[in-house]
């Protein structure tokens, strides 16, 4: 566990390097939530709700994915498991007592650490200029099971990551792929719009989908946009699909390692 | 003549070669392909949604918004097709010293370094765009003279221009910084901008994206060309802004090349 901890705190100094990178990304999500803002704006005009929520609690919603992808979002994960496996760097990882996935998943933790600190400031000085748009449900019961939310929420998110990573150990180029589950992510996962506001059918297929619970359950749950009953199953779906892309992760972990050629010295 | 006969010539050879490229490998133009339609079923997927709880958006109709989205999709696929992967390359050349080769080349180092590539995938996707923008102008009866939709090229290569200006403006900061990674983000996010109708912006936003930034003449530009009929002050506007963004690149351009030291060995 000593190592793991390690890798936690040489994650957190080498990500502090790229302070300037998080900084800019949320500036460019800020000008995202610009975009939103007046889109929905003018969605809203004339209208006092869409799909039972106000303008307001539908800003907040997005507000609320925006912090979540700097706290528990998957960035660059994919792209730096497969320069590790492309330039060889993996090597060394085979050949010392431990676990490549709880290694990325630490350094993983401490991006997040500092990534989430960026969000949060970049929040807060935007905080004065739109804290009338800003709505939270007052339940209790929503930010306690927020958390166990979140945490699967981060495991699905890197395990998706790493196992497309992986990849690189049966293609050279793999940001194709990465962009591709992109868009869908962004889609099925709630970031472009609020799921709820999908046909009810089309909606009850999406939340058996491992995308639903990448940004759309834990936001749902923290603003208001689902109830007690459908959280707690949720929750256990989530925890299924997280448990099931861990194992998918090890699978191709495995598979690709009988790929691999260790070349050099 | 003579120069944009030899430039011309450049170009087809630049073009030759990357279309042997594209069918060397298909997988990867395959995949591409179906990164780009994604975005653009994405961007449809949005509309499709936010139109079934609304009627209108800022004046605009469900498939007025489509044929905005469908020019700013088709604008943003030409310039991707055309000039991206050239524009991207230059930001890293200029860091690695690799830019050394550009100007060895026997012609202008921007016409060089911006033409050098054409992304087949891209191109191919201009079509689903511009079907994106027929279908609409179909389903709102619109039936444009030879005139109009001459014009309405002729408007969307003014984007694409402007679409140019600004990406070689965020690449040309690597002259001056060491790290320009991560700032085509820039680009994408204030060309979200482009999807939204002009009426949708007041007070500050307007200011900035309406009359300062070109992000949003860029596609209401053509599209209101196609549902309105000529207005001389949008296409007096779109020309003008055409005019100096590219006066503007051009110069920022040139300046960040003066500073160039190559980095080469």
């Amino acid at each position: 566990m000593t190592k793991y901890a390690q890798s936690f705190l040489v994650g957190l100094q080498s990500n502090l390097v790229y302070r300037w990178n998080f900084g800019v990304r949320s500036i460019f999500w800020s000008f995202h939530l610009i975009v939103v803002y007046i889109l929905w704006g003018a969605a809203f005009s004339g209208n006092p709700s869409i799909g039972g929520f106000t303008f307001v609690q539908t800003l907040t919603y997005f507000v609320v994915i925006f912090v979540l992808q700097f706290f528990i979002g998957a960035f660059n994960e994919d792209y730096q498991i497969s320069e590790d496996i492309r330039n060889g760097l993996i090597n060394q990882f085979l050949l010392k007592p431990i676990n490549y996935f709880a290694y990325r998943l630490s350094v993983f933790a401490a991006a997040r650490v500092v990534s989430g600190a960026f969000g949060l400031l970049a929040l807060l000085v935007a905080l004065p200029f739109f804290r009338s748009y800003l709505e939270l449900p007052h339940e209790a019961w929503r930010y306690v099971l927020a958390v166990p939310a979140m945490a699967l929420t981060a495991i699905i998110q890197f395990s998706i990551a790493y196992f497309f990573g992986l990849l690189a150990f049966w293609f050279l180029e793999i940001q194709g792929f990465v962009i591709m589950s992109m868009a869908i992510e962004n889609l099925l996962g709630g970031e472009i719009f609020p799921l709820d506001l999908i046909p009810h059918t089309a909606f009850n297929i999406v939340r058996f989908l491992p995308f639903f619970y990448q940004a759309y359950f834990p936001a749902a749950i923290i603003t208001g946009r689902q109830g007690y009953d459908f959280a707690v199953q949720g929750l256990a779906i989530q925890a299924f699909w997280a448990f099931a892309l861990v194992c998918l992760a090890e699978f191709v972990w495995r598979r690709g390692l009988r790929h691999h050629t260790a070349a050099g010295g | 003549m003579e120069p944009l006969a030899r430039y011309f010539r450049i170009w087809i050879a630049s073009a030759r070669y990357s279309l042997t490229r594209a069918t060397m490998f298909r997988g990867d133009l395959f995949i591409w392909a179906t990164v780009e339609l994604l975005w653009i079923s994405v961007n449809v997927c949005v509309i499709a949604v936010i139109y079934s709880h609304t009627k209108t958006v800022a004046g605009w109709s469900q498939y007025e918004m489509l044929l905005l989205v469908g020019t700013s999709m088709l604008i943003q696929r030409f310039l991707m097709g055309f000039f991206w992967s050239g524009i991207f390359e230059m930001g890293r050349n200029v860091r690695s010293g690799l830019f050394d080769f550009t100007l060895a080349q026997p012609g202008d180092p921007l016409f060089m370094a911006s033409t050098r590539k054409l992304e087949l995938d891209g191109l191919l996707n201009s079509f689903v765009a511009a079907g994106l923008v027929a279908y609409s102008a179909w389903k709102l009866g619109i039936h444009p003279g030879l005139g109009s939709v001459a014009l309405y090229a002729v408007m969307v290569g003014c984007g694409v221009i402007i679409h140019f200006s600004a990406l070689v403006m965020a690449m040309s900061l690597a002259f001056w910084i060491t790290s320009s990674q991560g700032v085509e983000g820039s680009y994408f996010t204030l060309m979200e901008f482009s999807r939204l109708p002009r009426e949708a912006f007041r007070g500050v936003a307007s200011v900035i994206f309406v009359w300062v930034l070109p992000v949003v003449v860029v596609s209401n530009g053509p599209a209101r060309e196609l549902l309105h009929g000529f207005q001389p002050s949008w296409a007096l506007g779109l020309f003008a802004s055409t005019v100096a963004w590219f006066a503007l690149a051009v110069a920022i351009f040139r300046s960040g090349l003066k500073r160039y030291t190559s980095a080469s060995s």
